[in-house]
């Protein structure tokens, strides 16, 4: 599964929160389900691409579901201030918030950023989220939020296909 | 008797409603049923797409805060079906004043909601046609617009109901 998401984006959050945690519980954590993470930051937020590369850095230092749990749960609090940095060191040491911003301040960070939108650009991603599922050599895109429930029920009919 | 032609302006004022009022409801139904996820086959794929729509729309539903969850699921699960089925009513025009009369009183409903969230500033989606669309003045003048039509053509329904059909066979003396 393949999940092209905006971290300012207010449905990103609610499909996080209430579909995706749960699916990281029951089918991720199993290896029944892989999970990837796309960046796909809208033009018409201030700070998401921002909030990507926190994301992407926190990622690359293994602290990748930590930093996006806190940018979803206080995404109505940075995205009024900006203060991006301030929400990811709350839930960081010093030592790895100090490698977070070397990270960021590097520069590299956006070339994957951009990878991921110019590949949901090919999927014809257009509004966040985008959940592209891949089973079997089939290829099911879909946009917006899903509760766990029909999500559940959407995996098994596919896990159950030989 | 009262004269009656089959094209004075209320009968073309009703016609216009009815094909602009049913093309945007049916339209409208059929958006949050079908757009954007829409794999018709394998079946299960099909009952996924459809009910991930619908969550889609409840969550646009919720953004008004307004309904309790379950309201909010009620009015998700049975609002674009009532959208094309009123729209296929008025297309027909059975009954026309009975589906003129509740058309009028969703739209008045549809803008007294899209009018609260615009005046608390409430930053959501309109959620009309299912597809991302900022809620912004234009959508309150586009409901009002909408309103009005439905209104008129209701009022010209009852008024031209009292009439004989143009159609029918004159009254003997």
């Amino acid at each position: 599964m393949e999940v092209f998401s905006d971290f300012q984006c207010p449905a990103c959050k609610t499909l996080f929160t209430t579909t995706n945690r749960r699916l990281m519980d029951d089918y991720v954590s199993s290896g029944k389900v892989y999970l990837v993470h796309r960046d796909f930051p809208l033009p018409m937020h201030a700070y998401s691409r921002v909030a990507a590369r926190y994301a992407r850095a926190a990622a690359q230092i293994g602290k990748g579901e930590a930093v996006e749990q806190a940018l979803f749960q206080n995404q109505e609090k940075w995205e009024q201030n900006g203060d991006v940095d301030g929400t990811v060191a709350a839930v960081l040491s010093a030592a790895e918030m100090a490698k977070v911003r070397a990270l960021v301040k590097g520069g590299t960070l956006d070339a994957a950023i951009d990878k991921d939108y110019a590949l949901g650009q090919t999927y014809r991603v257009n509004q966040t989220p985008t959940t592209v599922f891949h089973s079997k050599g089939q290829t099911y895109p879909f946009s917006g939020v899903m509760t766990y429930e029909i999500l559940k029920q959407f995996l098994d009919q596919l896990l159950s296909q030989k | 008797m009262m004269q009656s032609s089959p094209l004075n302006a209320r009968r073309i004022f009703i016609w216009i409603g009815r094909l602009v009022l049913a093309g945007i409801f049916i339209y409208a139904g059929y958006a949050k049923l079908f757009l954007p996820n829409f794999i018709p086959w394998p079946l299960f794929a099909l009952r996924f797409s459809l009910s991930t729509n619908l969550s889609n729309f409840a969550v646009q539903v919720e953004s008004y805060k307004l309904l309790s969850p379950g309201g909010v699921s009620f009015v998700a699960r049975t609002l674009p079906f009532a959208e094309i089925i009123l729209g296929l009513l008025l297309l027909i025009g059975w009954q026309l004043r009975i589906w003129a009369s509740l058309i009028t009183l969703i739209m008045l409903g549809f803008l007294s909601v899209v009018s609260r969230a615009y005046l608390l500033h409430m930053n959501i989606n309109c959620g009309c046609f299912a597809t991302p669309e900022p809620l912004t003045g234009m959508t309150v003048v586009r409901d009002g617009a909408l309103l009005a039509l439905a209104l008129f053509m209701t009022i010209f329904a009852f008024i031209e109901a009292r009439k004989p059909h143009p159609w029918s066979a004159p009254e003997k003396a």
